[in-house]
């Protein structure tokens, strides 16, 4: 594997992401990648670290910051662009629909440039893969306490046992085309009300 | 008949107060369109997604869509129109209580106004750094291409100050200025509200000037949309912008302002205390803790003196300022470039009909306080008495 002599710095507010994009360009063989937070002193890091390419979430209040430096060059010693390939409008739309955007020192080709942001598009849209699995698992077992809840309800009021009291949820269910957990959503509301 | 879903992306700001009432209110329901709102938290965030159809509309300041005309910020020149205008915003520059102190103490005069040359005080606090040695201070605005940057280094330069000589000059998103004031990150700002009256209620900042204190005509937030979107939806674009139009006038009414301020302070709005955006709001703004407010009635205005016309003259003068300060070549054709993002015809097109009081022309003489059409435009005066001739033809 080549090692990448390009210095990049990630910028992130989300700690998880900025470490799974760090990762997969350091076993791309970019070994010098650096990532940062949010920070007050945006300017004098990204001044400090020097980098040939940054990679920023695109909803990050820190690009407003950087546009600055786009356009006073005296701010720092080496000029930075906005990454944009202009013959290739769907790479900026893949970008933007995942999330990144990035920043490149001036020069700099964009055939070199291209790997890195295309890696931080897949790496974006990875985590929120694994984000929405995570959400979704999370959802799941919320269903779980919810049936779990009535199920206990039905046991103690209509004297029913564990398999009955589900087989009653799950009737409902599809009777009513709804999911085991609505019902057992109602069947919590309605028993919270009866007092 | 369906309606026509509308995807309009807001920074939080009181001046994204007419999409966020245009749905609270129904006014986008009533011309058929499901305005959908999505908060964002920075400028360069959502002109992208407006760029690239993830929005269909767009709360911009307005100097963005001239900005990305002529390319500039590294993006491919992108097609974005202008076809009204969101009110005159809230700006205002704040200074630390430290700043506040020195520049009382150098040149109290001065700071006893008018408020549009309080730059001169501070002035003499950059003199005395200089002289001591200590490093320059910092300010900050929203955005390069922000009236807030024209409005501070316009109230700079006359005062004396080179805006790219004498001081730091920063950009920091709106919701995170108040901390980076609090934190000493930054000496002052330009911002608009609530995020002025946030850092005088808690202590930690003094306004010493109003955008009325340097130009109350300045053009602020706009309407952004894709040429190629308004081109492909004309009928719901000038739906839209009709429904904003009503929402305008709605917000102009003293007695819905604390309705207003209510809808506002949602955290899926602005989400700032209902008592900051209330003061602001209510043209009293409190310029130090402790203070009484001082009478500013024209601190918010959306409707009334032409609010939501898009001024080609207003276009101008952002171009030129941006021309002034080494933005943009002098040699670029300001007029033409106005001309293609500015649409004045297409907000005629929208209120036609409707009881909306319109220019008889689409461009005046700015600073001209005491011209004819003063009822219609309101005050209008620069801070050094100039005028600005955007020099068009009509």
């Amino acid at each position: 594997m080549k090692t990448e002599a390009f210095s990049i710095l990630v910028i992130d507010e989300d700690p998880d992401r900025a470490a799974i994009v760090e990762r997969g360009l350091v076993e791309a063989g970019y070994t010098r990648v650096s990532r940062i937070g949010t920070s007050f002193n945006l300017v004098e890091r990204v001044q400090a670290l020097a980098p040939d390419v940054i990679i920023i979430d695109l909803e990050n209040p820190d690009r407003d910051t950087l546009e600055q430096m786009l356009q006073v060059s005296r701010a720092i010693s080496r000029p930075i662009a906005m990454f944009v390939d202009q013959s290739d409008n769907s790479m900026i739309k893949a970008a933007i629909e995942a999330g990144v955007s990035a920043y490149v020192v001036d020069g700099l080709r964009q055939d070199r440039i291209r790997p890195i942001v295309e890696m931080a598009i897949s790496r974006f849209a990875a985590f929120d893969t694994l984000r929405r699995e995570r959400d979704d698992a999370k959802a799941r077992l919320n269903e779980r306490k919810l049936i779990d809840r009535a199920k206990g309800i039905l046991m103690r009021e209509k004297g029913l046992s564990e398999e009955q009291a589900y087989a009653l949820l799950r009737k409902n269910a599809m009777q009513h085309n709804r999911k085991i957990y609505e019902i057992a959503q109602s069947v919590i509301t309605a028993f919270q009300l009866e007092f | 008949m369906a309606h026509k879903l509308v995807r309009l992306g807001f920074i939080p700001l009181i001046d994204c107060a007419l999409p966020v009432v245009a749905r609270a209110q129904g006014f986008a329901e009533a011309e058929n369109i499901d305005l959908h709102l999505i908060r964002e938290m920075s400028w360069a965030a959502i002109r992208d997604k407006l760029s690239y159809g993830v929005y269909d509309a767009a709360h911009l300041l307005a100097g963005i869509p001239l900005a990305a005309r002529m390319g500039l910020g590294g993006m491919p020149g992108q097609n974005l129109l202008v076809p009204m205008a969101l009110g005159r915003g809230g700006n205002a520059i704040t200074v630390s209580r430290r700043l506040y102190q020195r520049m009382l103490a150098v040149d109290p005069v001065a700071m006893k106004g008018p408020r549009g040359h309080t730059a001169r005080a501070l002035k003499k606090v950059i003199e005395d750094d200089r002289a001591a040695g200590r490093p320059p201070m910092s300010f900050a605005t929203v955005f390069p291409y922000s009236s807030h940057n024209y409005e501070l280094r316009y109230w700079l330069a006359a005062g004396g100050i080179d805006p790219d000589r004498d001081i730091n000059m920063g950009v920091i998103a709106p919701p995170r200025m108040f901390d980076s004031l609090r934190n000493g990150w930054v000496d002052g700002y330009c911002v608009g509200e609530p995020w002025n009256q946030r850092a005088v209620f808690q202590g930690d900042g003094v306004i010493v000037a109003l955008k009325d204190d340097i130009w109350p005509r300045s053009p602020e937030k706009v309407l952004g949309v894709h040429e190629t979107w308004a081109k492909e939806n004309h009928e719901t674009l000038l739906a839209l912008i009709a429904a904003l139009v009503k929402a305008a006038e709605w917000v102009d009414q003293p007695e819905n302002r604390n309705e207003l301020a209510q809808i506002l302070a949602d955290e899926s709005h602005v989400g700032a205390p209902y008592d900051i955006i209330r003061a602001s709001l209510e043209g009293r703004p409190v310029f130090n803790q402790g203070d009484d407010p001082v009478d500013a009635p024209d601190r918010h205005v959306f409707y009334r003196y032409t609010a939501t016309f898009p001024w080609l003259s207003q276009g101008m003068w952002l171009v030129k300022q941006m021309q002034r300060w080494g933005q943009v070549p002098a040699t670029v054709d300001a007029a033409a470039i106005v001309r293609q993002v500015y649409r004045p015809d297409l907000y005629r097109e929208a209120v036609k009909g409707q009881d909306v009081a319109l220019p008889a022309k689409d461009w005046r003489i700015e600073g001209a306080d005491n011209a004819p059409d003063r009822a219609l435009v309101g005050p209008d005066r620069f801070l050094d008495g100039s005028v600005f001739d955007p020099q068009l033809s009509d």
